[in-house]
């Protein structure tokens, strides 16, 4: 068993987030976090529906921003889809993708402002060049035959419509609607940064400490996400998709001239703007990359590493709660519950949450990213295991578990890791902005000290390490010669 | 149902005519934010009476949101922190400092430590503070972050993350009260009315926390206008909004600052404000 | 429409040669038998066909039929027609067919004996009705030339006849791989045996019985 290349790769990366452990902090700071929590919780029992105001348009605005985003990143990124096998695209995709919403949001917000376009935009371009990759893996794996009989001249497009989108079809929905959950999860973070989504009043409502509310408002969301599947269907979709664009609100004006300010002047390094030349530059870069790039990258790496390895150890141990072969008929719809509440909740905002009861150290971090993606690979791998057939005699129990089903799982989970790797390490980047030192915190400070020239640079370090992460996790998918397709993602 | 999208998308892009002259201001978010809308929908409907043009009010999340939406004349007023104001100011020329609150004008901040720590009410900063730690309010905040940092390294000859065994920022005044006082924090540093506030109100158990020291005397919280507002709404408007602030006496509209009456200010009462800024490397 | 022409052809697959060299000449109007045993090249010699001639729109139905999956067997069978109608009418007719291909492709199925599943998804149909739905797509797309490898090898009895009748009586010039003789030496006209990549038989079926092609196999 040691001299599996799967085992020993996963035992190095558990030695590796263990050496990680000694250097990072997670320290509980609060006094009373357990008193705190209780007091969430009865906020949970007793949500206070009448205290938030604007309930309906919060949840409205949640909506519009998601259906707009999603549908609009959906449709470029079905386009980029067909044209995918260009490096440009691929690059291009790959970038875009590599900067979380909220950052986008955080660009956006410099030069549009608080209008909608800045939410739209900011959900709209990352979910473009996920959707992009994913359509085109989608595609890719479409029976070629079909395309081979075509009569001659049939026309690129109904050649395309009936054969390759027809066969894709119902995984680019299921895989669609999975992101239109997604969306609503981004649209609803979006709020935190000043979008008029449930997020903006579920931070007013934590930093007030109105527990009342910020029950009805996470009780709202969670049905919201728990009923997508009643409302959301595919013949009301245009009709969703239509009405969207008008229930954004208004927002403030553009101003134009804001944008090639932002791109003439904001953005440009301080240096060259003050005529410093390249010697300026030069330790103008040095600086950054010494005081805040170097450390932000380096709490990065260790957030992420641990909570990797926590995430994979979480789902491990979670996924027999969906699984037939463990569970019955009530304890399965049980499992299947807590795994649903345990993905819908957004990283973002559990990690707000658990920051507000601990203190702020890593451990709010790394508990609420495991939450969160060991919920989706818990659930993922319980419906592998389902397809499996055991013969009639197996062992039962924990021999079960040990000998028949984790080591016929255990391949595919591996791939849907290291699928998550890069996942993970954009929202530990991303949680700085709460206030843990990651890449994050730092682009929160240059953003808050108007500073946007240091804003980009890091926000660009930020991706270029998501695009580094993604690389090392396929090269090492093919090395272990796990198998990921697209489409099983949920 | 694409050309839908694009058409709904047309009509988003277009800029907003009717809104063109809507007079829009907004206030840093440093406190209190529920209800925000309401309360400070009054003052709107209050500005519009006074000054006969459409007044909108406009909510942000962060100082910073606050400074660019001035910036980018999304908003043309603004209520801001001493800090926040001279950032506006630099980015906007023309732009200039209204009005202060009355308290303003001789602003400090409470240095404030959670019982468990053993420090006294009033006994100033002090090496036992050392590794304790420490949290400011807002990273862009004058009274939670600015001057209370001056002073701290004025006193210590260090960063506070140097003296302190953790540095956070807690986002805004009334959290850093409440982490102060559950002891996720042993110290913190606050705008002092916003304590006093809570403490009227009944918020905060002062057995568990107290102040500790209370800083010399800055200018604070301003209203900013911005220079080319004349153009937009006529000649002598900035001075209208000037006095029509002036003007305020509706203990109602003041509680939203709150404050007990607001005076004239100049962008050179700020000078101090920006030197310290400066010194910091919070500004260029 | 002059007549086909196959001269020394080749195909490989890596360094092994799979079949080939072969010459073969097909008269207007002629249906041919390929016959064989399984890995004899049938297949390969049909699909080289397709490629060289190309550019006669010759209909294709592939042994594992090129069928999708998730279209209504009225789309797989429309599909046939794709080049004849503009990308627009196309899109459209993949939300919502139009009447009168609905009229030109019924009778066609209800020849076929699967007009009951007209708006059934392809994927949920059984081995010997997704025969029939490739065999539709294929007549429905017309023209001169047909290459269909197996057409009937999951059909029996009055079935396989009655499409080797349709497919027939719709292409004037056809190419069928077969194993099945009997059918072989009732519906076409000469037969060419395949065996290890080259031309081992080729004879009028007239002259032919079952008898005489037991050695290919």
């Amino acid at each position: 068993m040691w001299q599996s290349a799967t085992v020993r790769t996963s035992l190095g990366f558990i030695a590796l987030a263990i050496a990680c452990a000694f250097f990072a902090d997670f320290q509980i700071s609060t006094q009373a976090p357990w008193q705190e929590l209780g007091r969430l919780m009865l906020g949970l029992v007793m949500p206070d529906f009448l205290a938030v105001d604007f309930l309906g348009e919060a949840l409205l605005r949640t909506l519009a921003f998601a259906f707009v985003g999603v549908g609009l990143g959906a449709f470029t990124g079905l386009l980029l889809a067909l044209v995918f096998h260009s490096a440009w695209v691929r690059t291009g995709c790959a970038f875009v993708r590599a900067i979380h919403e909220l950052f986008w949001a955080l660009i956006f917000l410099q030069f549009f402002g608080l209008h909608p376009l800045t939410g739209v935009l900011a959900i709209a371009i990352p979910y473009a060049g996920i959707f992009a990759k994913v359509y085109a893996e989608i595609l890719d794996e479409t029976d070629p035959q079909p395309a081979r009989v075509l009569p001659q001249g049939s026309g690129r497009v109904s050649g395309l419509a009936f054969t390759r989108l027809s066969q894709a079809w119902p995984h680019l929905v299921n895989y669609t609607s999975y992101r239109l959950e997604c969306g609503l999860r981004s649209s609803a973070v979006l709020g935190f940064v000043g979008m008029p989504t449930l997020g903006y009043y579920l931070e007013s409502a934590f930093a007030q400490g109105l527990y009342g509310s910020v029950g009805a408002l996470l009780i709202l969301f969670y049905v919201l996400i728990a009923t997508l599947k009643l409302w959301v269907r595919p013949r009301l979709l245009p009709f969703y998709l239509l009405a969207a664009p008008f229930l954004l609100g208004s927002g403030l004006p553009i101003v134009w001239s804001n944008v090639s300010r932002f791109f003439t002047q904001d953005i440009v390094p301080t240096p060259l703007r003050n005529g410093e030349g390249i010697s300026g530059l030069m330790t103008w870069l040095l600086d950054l990359m010494t005081t805040q790039a170097l450390p932000g990258i380096w709490n990065t790496l260790l957030l992420t590493q641990i909570a990797l390895v926590i995430t994979g150890t979480l789902a491990m141990m979670l996924f027999p709660l969906i699984s037939r072969h463990f569970t019955g008929r009530i304890s399965g719809t049980l499992g299947h519950v807590a795994l649903v509440v345990m993905r819908s909740t957004p990283e973002y905002l559990l990690a707000f949450i658990l920051l507000q009861l601990w203190g702020p150290s890593m451990l709010p971090a790394v508990v609420a990213l495991a939450l969160h993606n060991g919920g989706i690979i818990a659930h993922l791998v319980g419906q592998r295991s389902n397809q499996l057939t055991l013969r009639q005699d197996a062992p039962r129990g924990l021999d079960r578990y040990a000998y028949e089903v984790a080591p016929r799982v255990y391949g595919p989970f591996l791939a849907l890791l290291f699928y998550r790797w890069e996942i993970i390490m954009r929202e530990t980047a991303i949680l700085g902005i709460l206030g843990i030192a990651t890449l994050g915190f730092y682009v929160d400070s240059a953003i808050q000290e108007i500073r946007f020239d240091r804003a980009l640079v890091l926000i660009l370090i930020t991706a270029l390490l998501n695009i580094g992460v993604d690389i090392l996790a396929r090269r090492l998918r093919s090395r272990l010669r796990l198998r990921h397709t697209a489409t099983s993602e949920p | 149902m694409i050309k839908g999208l694009m058409l709904a998308f047309a009509v988003l892009l277009a800029p907003s005519l009717a809104s063109a002259e809507t007079f829009v201001f907004t206030a840093i978010p440093d406190e209190d934010e529920t209800r925000l809308q309401q309360r400070f929908q009054k003052v709107a409907d209050y500005l519009a009476e006074e000054l006969e043009v459409d007044v909108r009010f406009v909510p942000v999340k962060s100082y910073a949101a606050a400074v660019t939406a001035f910036r980018n004349n999304q908003v043309q007023l603004a209520w801001f922190g001493g800090l926040s104001g001279v950032q506006a100011r630099e980015h906007v020329p023309g732009s200039r400092a209204l009005a202060q609150g009355v308290e303003d004008a001789e602003f400090v901040t409470y240095f404030i430590a959670h019982e468990s720590t053993g420090l006294q009410e009033g006994e100033g900063l002090s090496d036992a503070m050392r590794d304790m730690t420490f949290t400011f309010g807002s990273k862009g905040s004058t009274s939670g972050r600015l001057m209370p940092e001056y002073y701290l390294r004025e006193h210590f000859g260090e960063a506070p993350e140097e003296t302190f065994s953790r540095v956070g920022f807690s986002g805004n005044h009334s959290r850093t009260a409440s982490l102060v006082a559950s002891g996720a924090y042993q110290l913190g540093a606050l705008n002092y009315t916003v304590w006093e506030n809570e403490v009227a109100a009944g918020n905060i158990d002062t057995d568990r926390v107290n102040v500790v020291w209370e800083t010399p005397q800055y200018p604070d919280y301003q209203w900013t206008i911005r220079g080319d507002v004349d153009e937009r709404f006529g000649d002598g408007f900035a001075d209208r909004v000037q006095q029509a602030l002036l003007d305020m006496d509706d203990p109602e509209l003041l509680d939203s600052f709150p404050r007990s009456g607001f005076i004239p200010a100049s962008n050179d009462d700020y000078a101090v404000i920006r030197e310290v800024g400066q010194e910091l490397g919070l500004l260029d | 429409m002059s007549a086909l022409a196959l001269r020394d052809a080749v195909a490989e697959y890596g360094t092994i040669r799979v079949l080939g060299p072969l010459s073969l000449t097909l008269a207007v109007g002629e249906h041919v038998a390929l016959v064989g045993k399984s890995g004899a090249g049938k297949s390969t010699l049909l699909s080289v066909m397709f490629d060289r001639w190309r550019d006669r729109g010759p209909a294709l139905m592939p042994q594992d039929l090129g069928l999708v999956p998730t279209l209504s067997v009225f789309h797989n069978v429309y599909m046939g027609g794709l080049s004849r109608h503009h990308g627009w009418y196309n899109l459209v007719t993949l939300a919502r067919p139009f009447r009168r291909d609905v009229h030109a492709i019924m009778p066609l199925l209800e020849h076929l004996d699967i007009a009951d599943k007209c708006w059934t998804p392809v994927g949920e149909l059984s081995g010997g009705e997704r025969q029939r739905v490739a065999a539709a797509r294929a007549i429905h797309q017309g023209g001169n030339l047909l290459l269909a490898d197996e057409p009937v090898s999951a059909l029996d009895g009055p079935l396989a006849e009655q499409l080797m009748a349709a497919l027939t009586t719709a292409y004037p010039t056809a190419v069928l791989a077969m194993h099945d003789v009997e059918l072989a030496l009732r519906f076409t006209d000469r037969v060419v045996g395949i065996a290890d990549g080259c031309i081992a038989l080729d004879e009028p079926s007239l002259r032919l019985s079952a008898q005489d092609l037991l050695p290919l196999y």
